[in-house]
């Protein structure tokens, strides 16, 4: 994992997508989080909506990939933290609903949590797109004109009140 | 993580210590799978010294609670207080049978 301080309140975490470096960042930012709260509970419920979306990142965005960028920047301003998830894999369409899952399903449960866990959560895409035309000599005929993205970045961010 | 195994009377314990999240599971899944699969019906699974869980963490639990249901046999849980908050959270107390502490779930296991 690797830290770097851009500003007096933005600290910018890097790991690769590996189950192997969640704990620790999920460490690190409860600590963050204790040092600007003073408040465990907070922290707590930081660290499991950030370890919530990283395992949702490993899983779905990288599809269990392991080496690929996680890049999570951790923000403090006046009375609230904002973490910042960022991956380059595949996109969610939407963000799944927090509703409970059958009460027996093993799966389903991480929205839920990071719905309870925090106040506010949104999901940007930017898409990086490649966009083709092909021209002839003759001007009666259209050019052909294809756009395919070619990759994206994906930023989770998560916002807690203190 | 730190895992042990052990065995009182017919009850199997499984305790485990540490943090419990996705990179732990294929481990503990492994291991519950065998030891339901090989072993009397009684289980504990002591959590007591678990110091964070996720939602990973809880499916695993969710499998082992299924198997030992298919087995007809008897699982519970000893949590800590992170446990306890995610399983209350996620609902998974009104499936599993917890026990505060292993001498109440060794009681609870020895009268079935």
């Amino acid at each position: 994992m690797t830290a770097n301080k851009s500003a007096p309140d933005i600290i910018t975490l890097k790991i690769v997508s590996d189950p192997q470096n969640v704990s620790l960042l999920g460490e690190a930012i409860s600590a963050l989080c204790l040092y600007a709260t003073k408040n465990e509970k907070c922290a707590q419920d930081i660290q499991l909506a950030v370890i919530e979306a990283l395992n949702n990142v490993i899983l779905h965005a990288y599809k269990n990939q392991v080496g690929n960028d996680i890049i999570v920047q951790w923000r403090q301003t006046t009375g609230c933290l904002s973490v910042e998830i960022t991956d380059f894999g595949v996109s969610m369409k939407s963000i799944p609903p927090g509703s409970f899952p059958e009460f027996e399903a093993e799966n389903g449960r991480g929205w839920w949590i990071i719905n309870a866990c925090v106040d506010e959560y949104y999901y940007k895409v930017v898409e990086f797109i490649e966009r083709e035309r092909v021209c002839t000599p003759s001007p009666k005929d259209e050019a052909f004109d294809a756009i395919s993205v070619t990759s994206s970045k994906n930023t989770l961010t998560l916002i807690k009140h203190f | 993580m730190i895992l042990h195994e052990r065995k009182h009377n017919d009850i199997d314990i499984i305790e485990l210590s540490g943090r419990f999240i996705m990179a732990d599971t294929p481990e503990v899944r492994i291991r519950l799978t065998s030891l339901i699969k090989g072993g009397g019906g009684k289980l504990i699974i002591d959590l007591e010294k678990v110091t964070f869980i996720d939602s990973s963490a809880c499916a695993v639990l969710i499998s082992a609670f299924k198997n030992m249901q298919i087995k007809s046999g008897h699982l519970v849980l000893v949590t800590s207080p992170v446990v306890q908050s995610l399983i209350e959270l996620t609902r998974l107390h009104t499936i599993f049978e917890i026990s505060p502490n292993l001498a109440s779930a060794l009681d609870a296991l020895e009268s079935k």
